[in-house]
C-alpha cells in the first residue's frame, strides 16, 4: 500500500476541514451508539435470543420490529447481532494491528530481518483474501476463532507496512540521533520514541480494517456460506432475503431493512471518521 | 524485475497447494453429500462396497501425494476435471459463466473508469469551492452501502415497486419475442441494476486517486504557467495535469480488472445474475470439489496475472520505478 503525503492547505485555508470534523464526530458519535447498544444487548433486548413467538408478526407493541420466519424477535437478533459483528471486527482489528505493528517496528529498525518479514508481507499482501474466504468458508464452514484467525492472518500485513513505512520516516530523525548520543537503549528507543510516532498511521490503518472485517463478515454470512449460529447483521439480512415472501409483502421494511441499514451506518460511520484521521494525519493511502 | 516474478510464482505455487488441501480438510466428502448423512431424514441407501467403487471411481481413494500430482499434472493439460453436481467438464461449466461475469463487470468497469477520472479531476480542481468536497462525499456516500443491500433497495424499489426493471437474471426466459436487437435490449435491460451496483461500489476508489494524484500536481509550476497562458480549464487539466495523473491510475485499472470476477460475486447472488458468483454458492452448498477448485482457481490467476501486469506497467510508465525494484 502507497502512503504518499497530499497537500491539505486549500482545504485548510478554506473552511472544509471544519465540514470533515463535524461529519467525522456525526461518525464517531454513531460508532459509540453501536458500540454501546452492542455493550448493553442482553439489558436492551425485549426477549432471550432465542425466544419464539408467532412467526411473521408485523411490528406491535410487543415486538417493535416484528419477527422473522421461525417467530424470533428481530430487534433482539439486531441488538446481538451488533454485539457479534462489532466483537469480530474488533477483536480481529486488535490482534492483526498488535501483530503488524510489532512486525513493523522490528522490520523498521533491524535492515536483514526487516527485509525477510516484509516479502512474507507481501506474499500475503498478493493473496487476494475475499475470493479465498469465500473458498475457505465453502469448505471449512468456519467457527469464531476460525474466521478472526483468517482475518488476523490476511490483516496484519497491511499494518506492518503502513508502520514499517512510518518507521523509516522517523529513524533518522535528528531526536533519534540524540537520544541514542544520550546513550539510550535499542529497547528504549523504540518504546519511547518509535512506536508513539506509529500510532496515527495505526489508527488509519484500525479504521479501515473494522470496516474491512464488517463488510466481509456480512458478505458472507450473506452468501450463506457464515456459521448459521454465529447471529450476526448479516445472517439476519441473508435470512430475509431467503425468504420467499418478503419482498412481495412488507416484510422486507422491518425484517431486511433495519440489518441493512446498521451495516451501511456503520461503514459510513467508519468513512466518515478515517477522513478527519487522514485529514489530521495528512496522509492519504 | 525477476525477483517480482519468482514471488508471483512462488504466490501461484501457494495458491495452487491451497487450493488442492483446503477441499480435503474439511468434513464429510462428496459422496456422503450424494447420498445424504446415516443420520438424515432420507438416507439414500449405499452398501459401503458402492460407496468404496464411487471413491475409486472419481479417484478418491489414492494417496494424498498421488492425487495431489496428478491434480497438478491434468492443470498443465489444461484439464480442470469433472464437475460431480452439474455432471459435465468443469472447463465447460466455467466458460458457460465466465462469460456473463466479464460482461457485467466489464460494462461496470467501462462506466466507472472514465466516470471516476472525470468525477476525482473535477473535485480536485474544485476543491476550494464547495463543489469539490460535495463531489467526493457523495461518491463516499453512496459507495459505503453494501453491494448486497444496495442491490437489495434497487429491486424493491425500481423493480418490485415501479417495474422499471426485471427482478434478476440475465435473460428472459420466457419471451414471444426474438431477433437480435430485442435479446440485446433484454440483455442491457437485466444487466442495468446489477451493473450500476457494481459502478457505484468502485467509484470511490478511483474517484479517490484521481483526486489525490490531481491535487498533487495542482501547485507544480506547469500547470501554473499552462494558466498562465491564459488556457481555459478544462483544456488545463485533460491536457497538462490528467496525462500526469494517470501513472498510479493506470497500474489501479489494472489490478481492478483482476477483481472483475471476484468483485461481483455478491452482486450476482443478489441479482440472481448466472455469473461464476452464483456458481461459487451453488458449487459450495452442494461441495462439489473440481468445480469450486476450478472457480477458484480461475479466479486467482486472473487476481495475480492482472496483479503482474499492473507491476510490469508500472515499471514500464514510470522508468524512476525500475531503479527501486
Amino acid at each position: 500500500m502507497n502512503v504518499r503525503p497530499v497537500t491539505i492547505s486549500a482545504a485548510h485555508r478554506t473552511g472544509i476541514h471544519t465540514g470533515v470534523s463535524r461529519v467525522s464526530l456525526a461518525g464517531l458519535i454513531v460508532m459509540s451508539t453501536f458500540g454501546l447498544l452492542a455493550l448493553l444487548a442482553p439489558f436492551l433486548a425485549p426477549t432471550a435470543p432465542n425466544t419464539l413467538s408467532a412467526p411473521l408478526q408485523p411490528p406491535g407493541s410487543a415486538h417493535r420490529l416484528g419477527t422473522d420466519d421461525i417467530g424470533r424477535d428481530v430487534l433482539t437478533q439486531l441488538l446481538y447481532g451488533a454485539r457479534t459483528s462489532l466483537f469480530i471486527a474488533a477483536l480481529s482489528t486488535l490482534l492483526s494491528s498488535l501483530l503488524g505493528l510489532l512486525v513493523g517496528l522490528i522490520a523498521g529498525v533491524f535492515d536483514r530481518l526487516g527485509f525477510v518479514l516484509l516479502r512474507v508481507a507481501d506474499i500475503f499482501l498478493a493473496i487476494p483474501r475475499f475470493p479465498l474466504i469465500i473458498l475457505m468458508a465453502a469448505f471449512l464452514r468456519p467457527g469464531l476463532p476460525t474466521l478472526v484467525l483468517f482475518f488476523v492472518i490476511f490483516g496484519w500485513p497491511r499494518a506492518a507496512r503502513m508502520v514499517r513505512a512510518q518507521v523509516l520516516s522517523e529513524r533518522h530523525r535528528a531526536y533519534i540521533g540524540a537520544a541514542k548520543a544520550l546513550g539510550a537503549s535499542h529497547t528504549r528507543i523504540i518504546v519511547r520514541h518509535l512506536l508513539p510516532g506509529t500510532l496515527p498511521i495505526l489508527t488509519v490503518f484500525a479504521v479501515m480494517e473494522v470496516q474491512h472485517v464488517i463488510l466481509a463478515e456480512s458478505g458472507l454470512s450473506f452468501l450463506g456460506l457464515g456459521d448459521p449460529t454465529i447471529r450476526s447483521w448479516g445472517l439476519l439480512l441473508s435470512n430475509a432475503f431467503r425468504f420467499p415472501t418478503t419482498f412481495i409483502t412488507d416484510q422486507w421494511v422491518w425484517w431486511a431493512l433495519p440489518p441493512g441499514l446498521c451495516i451501511t451506518l456503520v461503514i459510513l460511520a467508519l468513512t466518515a471518521i478515517s477522513f478527519a484521521l487522514l485529514d489530521n494525519a495528512a496522509f492519504v493511502s | 524485475m525477476s525477483y517480482r516474478i519468482a514471488q508471483y510464482l512462488f504466490i501461484i505455487i501457494v495458491l495452487l497447494t491451497l487450493n488442492f488441501f483446503l477441499p480435503r480438510m474439511m468434513p464429510g466428502d462428496p459422496i456422503s453429500y450424494l447420498v445424504g448423512d446415516p443420520g438424515a431424514d432420507a438416507p439414500l441407501l449405499m452398501t459401503e462396497e458402492m460407496r468404496q467403487n464411487l471413491l475409486r471411481y472419481y479417484e478418491l481413494d489414492r494417496p494424498l501425494g498421488e492425487q495431489f500430482q496428478r491434480y497438478l499434472s491434468n492443470l498443465l493439460r489444461g484439464e480442470l476435471g469433472w464437475s460431480i453436481s452439474q455432471n459435465a467438464p468443469v472447463a465447460q461449466v466455467i466458460l458457460g459463466r465466465l462469460r456473463w461475469s466479464l460482461l457485467l463487470g466489464g460494462c461496470a468497469a467501462a462506466i466507472y473508469v472514465p466516470l471516476g477520472i472525470v468525477l476525482g479531476a473535477v473535485a480536485a480542481w474544485h476543491s476550494t469551492t464547495p463543489a469539490g468536497p460535495a463531489i467526493l462525499g457523495s461518491v463516499f456516500f453512496l459507495g459505503s452501502w453494501p453491494s448486497y443491500f444496495l442491490g437489495m433497495l434497487f429491486i424493491v424499489f425500481l423493480s418490485l415497486k415501479l417495474g422499471l426493471f426485471p427482478i434478476g437474471g440475465a435473460t428472459s426466459t420466457l419471451s414471444a419475442r426474438s431477433g437480435v436487437l430485442w435479446s440485446l435490449v433484454d440483455v442491457i435491460h437485466h444487466g442495468a441494476l446489477p451493473c450500476a451496483t457494481l459502478v457505484l461500489g468502485n467509484l470511490p476508489g478511483i474517484v479517490l486517486l484521481v483526486h489525490n494524484s490531481t491535487m498533487g500536481l495542482l501547485g507544480h509550476d506547469f500547470v501554473r504557467a499552462a494558466k498562465a497562458k491564459g488556457l481555459r480549464q478544462r483544456r488545463v487539466l485533460i491536457k497538462h495535469v490528467l496525462p500526469n495523473a494517470m501513472l498510479p491510475l493506470v497500474t489501479m485499472i489494472a489490478m481492478r480488472l483482476g477483481f472483475l470476477v471476484a468483485g461481483s460475486v455478491t452482486v450476482e447472488v443478489v441479482f440472481a445474475y448466472p455469473g461464476m458468483g452464483a456458481l461459487i454458492t451453488t458449487a459450495g452448498i452442494a461441495r462439489d470439489y473440481p468445480l469450486l477448485q476450478g472457480i477458484f482457481l480461475i479466479i486467482m490467476l486472473l487476481i495475480v496475472g492482472f496483479n503482474l501486469l499492473a507491476d510490469l506497467l508500472y515499471t514500464r510508465l514510470d522508468p524512476r520505478v525500475r531503479a527501486t525494484l
